[in-house]
């Protein structure tokens, strides 16, 4: 474990100190945001989700155990809850997509690049990948998805099944 | 890792929402657990710095007292249980002294024939020790802040002279197990004293109403255990209590 690895950074985070904390932030809080904005069209949520996440990090840095997976994984986890608690019952804005104009030619190359799964997936509705990416990618509990996407339970575990059916029948 | 890393058009793409999601999903899962990719993410360094300012400053806030965290727990509005937990020396003072003061009652009510009359004379008076000790420029060392604070002196000496009633009323009920039947005859001279002093805070400062009205029940006292805590006195000190009650309110209700 180097100095300044994140381990050793959340280990002295979890001795209170500051100073390690500046490092994890200024390291993981880019990415962070770029990720939390893909879910989120509101800035200020995403900023405010960002915030509470370094505190919740100062508060439970020695809860991470490395043995359990890379510490940018950990953040994360507790990125997209705060992401959720921060909606307060509200439903994410939607964030912007830029138009994804693809020519035939782009179509084949990805095709090649990413093999049927990929895209399988890029052939989902937006609700219905919504929904894989809040449970399976962020790891969501179906309750948390139903918050952060703003639809009722029932919906994410239809759009879920939905999704796993057609991604099924796309690959076979 | 494995050699692999986002390329920059990958990234370009990502960040500007126009990916595809497959392969979102994928520069995702590989940026959490990529140092270099993690560096490799544009920053904004005022944006960076100013966020990290406000994480600071909710990181860096002292933590509350202890008997602050347990009376927001209890419901208390932050502020003022913050307000109320500021002086803790004062706080612990009265409390001592109460405390001190019933210690020797009880036992002075056990020597002297278990007559109780001690005990209930000196009972009713702790609490109005308290509150004489709870605001004035002459005991409290934080006067001169809490004068400029922008919470008016009334509000300062009901919301104090509260507390020390409470912690008052909770040590001398704890010491009434302690002693044989008759023994809650205190509680209402006692809240009837308190309001008295309460009611004369416009006209004397707490430490002189407190005294005027402790010379003056002590002085009552010797009449007999009858006169004084009798059936009739007792209504006659609930009596007292209302109007001591409704001056506080539409006084609180004002400051």
């Amino acid at each position: 474990m180097t100095p300044d690895s994140d381990a050793a950074l959340l280990a002295a985070v979890a001795e209170g100190r500051l100073e390690a904390l500046r490092v994890l932030h200024h390291r993981h809080a880019p990415w962070l945001r770029a990720r939390l904005a893909r879910r989120c069209g509101d800035p200020d949520l995403v900023q405010s989700a960002l915030q509470d996440t370094f505190v919740a990090v100062w508060q439970d840095a020695g809860r991470y155990r490395p043995s359990e997976g890379a510490a940018g994984a950990w953040l994360w986890t507790i990125a997209i809850r705060k992401l959720v608690s921060a909606l307060r019952g509200r439903p994410a804005p939607v964030a912007a997509e830029a138009a994804v104009t693809e020519s035939a030619e782009d179509l084949v190359l990805r095709a090649v690049e990413h093999g049927d799964l990929g895209t399988a997936l890029n052939r989902l509705s937006p609700e219905l990948r919504a929904a894989i990416r809040a449970t399976v990618l962020d790891g969501l509990t179906v309750k948390e998805a139903a918050r952060l996407l703003g639809v009722p339970e029932g919906t994410v575990k239809t759009r879920v099944m939905r999704a796993k059916a057609q991604l099924r029948e796309l690959l076979t | 890792m494995n050699g692999w890393h986002v390329p920059d058009d990958l990234r370009a793409a990502y960040l500007d929402g126009g990916l595809p999601e497959a392969a979102a999903m994928s520069v995702e899962v590989h940026v959490a657990s990529c140092q270099g990719c993690q560096a490799a993410f544009p920053v904004q360094e005022e944006w960076l710095e100013e966020s990290w300012a406000a994480i600071a400053d909710v990181v860096d806030r002292p933590a509350p007292r202890p008997l602050t965290r347990g009376l927001t727990a209890l419901g208390m509005p932050e502020h003022v249980a913050v307000f109320l937990a500021a002086t803790p020396g004062l706080t612990r003072s009265w409390l001592l002294g109460v405390a001190g003061a019933l210690g020797f009652a009880v036992a002075a009510a056990h020597a002297a024939d278990r007559s109780m009359l001690v005990f209930l004379a000196v009972a009713p008076v702790l609490p109005l020790l308290g509150i004489a000790a709870a605001y004035g420029a002459r005991v409290d060392a934080l006067y001169e802040v809490a004068s400029a604070a922008p919470i008016s002196g009334g509000r300062v000496l009901l919301l104090r002279a509260m507390a020390v009633l409470v912690a008052a009323l909770l040590v001398t009920g704890a010491a009434t197990p302690a002693l044989p039947a008759f023994t809650a005859a205190w509680l209402l001279p006692s809240l009837a004293l308190t309001g008295a002093a309460l009611a004369l805070g416009p006209l004397l400062a707490p430490h002189r109403a407190s005294a005027l009205l402790a010379a003056g029940w002590l002085a009552a006292v010797p009449a007999g255990r009858e006169a004084v805590f009798g059936a009739p006195a007792q209504a006659a000190y609930a009596m007292a209590l209302i109007p001591f009650v409704y001056l506080g309110a539409r006084r609180w209700n004002r400051l």
